[in-house]
């Protein structure tokens, strides 16, 4: 059987409560007891499309930090092409990709262009390739001319879209994106999302796990979808087949009815009745 | 080119790509190296007298010796700031996930962004050393070169352990480093810098002796203003290799495990 690409089984992260004053010489020592998340389990196979779902907190980027070896998990494990999160960081970088979903992270004074050169020679990238393939994703995420201005002179929308293209600079095998299109407009996030769809997912193979709270996007790229809410996972299937279990007509109502929260449709439903 | 030097090379072409983005302040700073040789050149001309040179180890005149000291000191405020402050620019711009996220180790990252700093201070020095050269007679003539060098490299690999423990300390509690302002404190007693160890009571001759600093200023010198060969330099190089052979490894280590730390706690980004 084969591998899958993502593989969580029981990852629980535990973060400890924040301390002030003198006391914060503590911090790096204090017990861990905020839970972000609560025994997670799931595997993404490899060429799939996942879309993380849930409300603020429900532990969606803190997920996506573990797989990114940016953070470290309380109890059970996470494994990117096989190799273990914690144990082999090193063979997990080599396969991933990874989008913060800030629109931080470059050095303002240089360009996009140099910016790019210099996070793809960290991944081994020789430089002719660099400059192509940089050259044909600034065209993709309509920044061409931005490419080439200092970073500090961008909008963040534009900041953002270089991040994009920094995550698939180096085409990896597993693309790790939180809320990908949350700075873009419109017209740019729907040419990402089809550039995404077809080039990256369809075409070159790559295994996609995205975070977003925009639920037409999540439709519209993921061939599944997990629900998340306060750590644990409610629902991970199909988005049909997440919104029949929930007995609901759409995403975003599905949404509501699985984590208990009140619709406003509901609301305002229950508001007319007698 | 082996892979590890493309990357080094990587950073360091990063940051004099940014630094090229700032040109006044370089030129600033030639400027403040000449006052910095005029200020010891008349402190000196002041001081100087024939009881005081003979208490100097390498003899000449006391000019010399303090622009030595005081250029060379640099090394130990760089070697001490860079880490820390490389990876305090990295979290406030951002850039220390997507650094840490790419296939490049730890240990080339943080190598990586120390090396323009040492080179810009290596110029700055030699700026100082220039001025006071071309404008106060200081003795250049005299200089053994490759040693030098060989001093220089030495002494950059025993004080990058002790800034690799004060970044370790900043990844930890995120403000303000004590250790780094004792290491100073002591350094500029101690060390060697305006005045020879000589001169101070047994005790601090034995602190001096615990003191990477002394060793490198020591052999600077001799290197510089006495032209020493390296047969007479192999205490103090040495001294500093042996410096470097324990603090390197054992900060790499401690900052290893407090960047694992972090990761457990969730604070790699938080200020």
């Amino acid at each position: 059987m084969q591998e899958p690409a993502i593989a969580v089984e029981s990852l629980e992260k535990l973060f400890p409560a924040t301390r002030s004053g003198w006391r914060e010489f503590l911090q790096p020592f204090v017990r861990p007891t905020a839970v972000a998340l609560a025994g997670v389990s799931f595997e993404v196979r490899e060429g799939e499309a996942l879309a993380l779902v849930g409300a603020n907190g429900a532990g969606k980027s803190t997920l996506l930090r573990i797989l990114a070896t940016l953070l470290i998990p309380t109890r059970g494990y996470a494994r990117v092409g096989g190799h273990d999160a914690v144990l082999a960081p090193r063979d997990v970088r080599r396969l991933l990709g990874y989008h913060a979903g800030s629109d931080l992270g470059f050095y303002s004074r240089l360009t996009g262009r140099e910016n790019l050169q210099f996070f793809g020679r960290l991944n081994h990238l020789a430089g002719a390739e660099i400059d192509r393939r940089v050259t044909r994703l600034g065209k993709h995420l309509g920044i061409p001319a931005e490419l080439n201005r200092q970073v500090r002179t961008l909008s963040s929308g534009n900041v953002q879209r270089l991040s994009l293209a920094r995550a698939l600079l180096h085409s990896p095998r597993v693309l790790l994106l939180d809320e990908p299109t949350r700075s873009l407009d419109a017209v740019a996030a729907a040419e990402f999302r089809r550039h995404l769809r077809r080039e990256v997912v369809e075409r070159g193979g790559t295994t996609l796990l995205f975070a977003s709270h925009a639920l037409a996007e999540v439709e519209q790229l993921a061939d599944r979808v997990a629900i998340l809410d306060r750590g644990r996972i409610l629902a991970l299937d199909k988005v049909a087949a997440v919104c029949a279990r929930a007995g609901a007509a759409t995403l975003e109502e599905a949404l509501f009815r699985l984590t208990g929260r009140r619709h406003g449709d509901d609301a305002e439903s229950e508001k007319a009745e007698p | 080119m082996g892979r590890l030097a493309r990357e080094l090379w990587l950073f360091f072409w990063r940051d004099l790509a940014i630094a090229r983005t700032y040109r006044a302040p370089f030129v600033l700073e030639m400027f403040e190296a000449l006052f910095g040789a005029a200020m010891f050149y008349y402190v000196a001309r002041f001081v100087d007298s024939p009881a005081l040179t003979r208490e100097l180890p390498q003899g000449g005149s006391y000019f010399a010796f303090a622009l030595v000291g005081f250029a060379f000191f640099d090394y130990l405020s760089v070697a001490l700031d860079t880490f820390d402050r490389s990876l305090d620019e990295a979290r406030a711009a951002g850039t220390l996930e997507p650094l840490l996220v790419t296939q490049t180790s730890l240990p080339v990252i943080l190598a990586g962004s120390a090396i323009y700093p040492f080179v810009s201070t290596t110029l700055r020095v030699a700026v100082y050393l220039g001025w006071g050269a071309a404008l106060f007679g200081f003795p250049l003539g005299a200089a053994n070169w490759g040693a030098v060098a060989a001093v220089l490299v030495a002494t950059m690999l025993a004080f990058s352990g002790l800034g690799i423990f004060s970044a370790s300390y900043l990844l930890l509690f995120k403000r303000g480093n004590p250790a780094k302002w004792l290491v100073l404190g002591v350094s500029s007693v101690v060390g060697g810098m305006l005045f020879p160890v000589s001169i101070l009571p047994p005790w601090l001759q034995f602190v001096a002796k615990l003191n990477p600093v002394t060793y490198a200023l020591d052999a600077m010198r001799d290197a510089l203003l006495a032209g020493a060969h390296f047969s007479k330099l192999l205490q103090p190089l040495g001294a500093l290799l042996a410096f470097a052979a324990v603090l390197l490894p054992a900060s790499m280590a401690t900052f290893g495990w407090a960047l694992r730390r972090t990761k457990i706690t969730g604070t790699l980004t938080h200020g």
